[in-house]
């Protein structure tokens, strides 16, 4: 254990510092006091993978990494629709998951909004409509707002969650 | 005899049921008015996935089966419809009546079941477990996919091989360039051309660097399932670090249009310098990691899958490697020239997978060095021959294979077996034994692809 906190001390902080990218400090500095103004400090979101090609998660479970550490900024992800403000739908809305994602959406708590994220919700990616796939998500679900990408960076992600802050 | 696939292929008259083994093919055809096979799930158990597939898609009777319950279509797909069937062009279907799935459950006084799913909580894809309990221990547990179905064997049909690589390397977002792989050879048979060995090195270069990305996400969650956080948030901070290498090489961070017939260019001092500063944390990681004896109390004999149960499941990659299976398509000549040693546990539990994951990204590592390359040519393929072709690649996962058939230039048909739709048939055996607050724990041990399984 010695040589962890050795390790740990050495390391530092990663989480990319303010002195290197200004804008980024800006940004997340931006993103904290909306998350304080309109959300009391934190913002809850759920994640629904409604048919994806598993990138959009990935980049979600990047996001708490230490070089984002989003949970810094007063935004978690939550377990529980009943506990979430915002809705991230990823995925292709499929025949199979729509109940399911409509399910979600009709436990949380109003007020309650949706944002798609990634190409796929919106029917942007390289994925034909076909019968299996639902998509575009805003014909089942009221949608606030669109991160896209195929699929969207960590950094894509924050900025795109400021973009809905500032809209609402 | 090893079981990799078993699909149907539609053609004028009859249904051909090729079954696919280690050894060799067997194709059997079957009247399309009234289509009849005999299972093979009593001798190979994870044949039956393929079965009730092949019974959704094409209305394939399956004679002498255990199990005759939809497997993709779910409660309310509408009934008697074979989507697969080339007649079959509906862009849209309703909802019908809910018809309720009978999940496997096990009876007996104060036996509960416990249902999680689809939706999980936490950010995961979608899938459902039912879990018969006897208070906290597992007697028995169904995994129920196909949530995320989303018809990409029909998708293709009728688009030239090059107009699928977009959506066939979004087939599983994190095996992405073993996707691309298996698309390469095929599509370099379909037009009988060679690929230089300059590209063929950058390309199991950047196989082994999504390896090394995937695996270092599990050496940080499996821990994080026992309750060990640290491991998390350092193999996540190094999977960050890999991430960013592949979007130095391939302009993507996930490798999508990594695998290509361009000509590219490698920073190798750059690379050389990334590598050795991995194989630093590694060893320290690994030093570091072995030395928690309560970590290990909760790896060692969790989850276990014995090697006669591996191999009769006929499991792949990971899983089957841990469990003593020596397995693995990088087994050859131009792998092993790189540095590539064939690894395998014995015990077969969370420990082995874990150790099994750890040991490939030494290896791994040790691959790249060798698999660098400064600069590879394009390569101009020639005109695209119809034919049937079959390609393999070893993903993250384990053994991916595919195989299409072109006909008139475009594809007639499209099937791909992803590594985990072996290795979810074989999940329920780790159970039984183990409380239900170590299945994420197993679960994740094996990290299988729900997208690939589902398609
Ligand atoms: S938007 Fe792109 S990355 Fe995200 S799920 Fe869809 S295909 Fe995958």
């Amino acid at each position: 254990m010695i040589r962890f906190w050795n390790k740990r001390l050495k390391t530092g902080t990663l989480t990319e510092a303010p002195e290197i990218d200004t804008e980024l400090a800006a940004l997340r500095k931006s993103l904290k006091d909306e998350v304080k103004k309109k959300f009391a400090g934190s913002l809850a979101i759920r994640m629904v993978d409604s048919g994806s090609c598993n990138a959009c998660e990935a980049e979600c479970n990047a996001l708490s990494n230490p070089y984002y550490d989003l949970e810094r900024l007063g935004i978690y992800f939550v377990a529980s629709p009943r506990h979430a403000d915002v809705m991230l739908l990823s995925g292709l809305m499929t025949f199979n998951m729509t109940p399911h994602v409509l399910d979600a959406y009709a436990q949380m708590p109003e007020p309650k909004w949706v944002i798609t994220l990634g190409d796929c919700p919106a029917m942007l990616s390289p994925f034909e409509k076909n019968f299996a796939v639902n998509a575009p998500a805003q014909n089942h679900l009221p949608i606030a707002h669109h991160i896209p990408g195929c699929p969207p960076s960590p950094d894509e992600i924050i900025r795109g969650l400021l973009a809905f802050l500032k809209k609402i | 005899m090893r079981l990799i696939a078993r699909y149907a292929v539609e053609l004028e008259e009859v249904y051909e049921i090729v079954t696919v083994w280690d050894e060799q093919t067997d194709r059997v055809r079957v009247s399309k008015s009234d289509p009849h096979i005999e299972t093979l799930s009593h001798t190979h158990p994870a044949a039956i996935w393929f079965e009730r597939k092949m019974h959704d898609d094409f209305g394939i009777v399956i004679d002498g089966a255990f199990d005759n319950r939809p497997l993709v279509h779910q409660e309310r797909f509408p009934r008697g419809l074979h989507p697969m069937q080339k007649h079959f062009t509906q862009t849209a279907i309703e909802p019908v009546e809910y018809l309720p799935y009978k999940y496997e459950t096990i009876g007996g006084d104060g036996v509960f079941e416990v249902a999680v799913g689809p939706i999980h909580a936490g950010i995961i894809e979608p899938g459902h477990f039912q879990f018969s309990q006897a208070g906290e221990e597992m007697l028995h547990q169904e995994v129920r996919h196909f949530y995320k179905y989303r018809a990409v064997e029909k998708m293709l049909e009728g688009k030239t091989l090059a107009d699928a690589k977009a959506v066939i390397e979004r087939i599983s977002g994190n095996e992405s360039v073993a996707y691309q792989i298996a698309w390469r050879d095929i599509a370099l048979q379909a037009a009988k051309t060679e690929l230089p060995d300059a590209n063929r090195k950058y390309h199991a270069m950047l196989l082994e660097l999504e390896r090394i990305i995937h695996h270092l996400t599990d050496l940080g969650f499996i821990p994080n399932d026992a309750g060990f956080g640290a491991a998390l948030a350092f193999c996540s901070k190094l999977a960050e670090e890999a991430r960013r290498q592949m979007q130095r090489l391939s302009g993507h961070r996930f490798g999508f249009g990594a695998i290509g017939f361009e000509e590219t260019k490698t920073d190798t001092t750059q690379m050389k310098l990334y590598l050795d500063d991995l194989e630093k944390e590694m060893r320290f990681f690994e030093e570091w990691i072995t030395d928690i004896p309560s970590l290990w109390d909760r790896f060692d004999t969790t989850g276990m899958l014995a090697h006669h149960k591996a191999l009769k499941y006929d499991t792949v990659g990971v899983v089957a490697r841990a469990s003593g299976m020596a397995l693995d398509r990088r087994d050859n000549d131009f792998y092993r020239a790189h540095g590539f040693v064939l690894h395998t546990e014995k015990s077969g539990d969370v420990a082995a997978r874990f150790k099994q994951r750890l040991a490939e990204v030494k290896n791994a590592i040790v691959m790249m060095r060798a698999l660098l390359m400064e600069q590879t040519d394009p390569v101009t393929l020639n005109e695209v021959h119809d034919g049937d072709y079959t390609a393999y690649a070893e993903s993250s996962l384990g053994e991916l294979f595919m195989n299409i058939i072109v006909k008139d230039g475009i594809i007639e048909r499209f099937f791909v077996r992803d590594p985990s739709f072996m290795n979810w048939q074989a999940l329920h055996l780790m159970m039984p034994g183990n409380i239900i607050a170590d299945f994420p724990l197993i679960n994740k041990s094996c990290d299988l692809s729900y997208a690939g399984n589902d398609l």
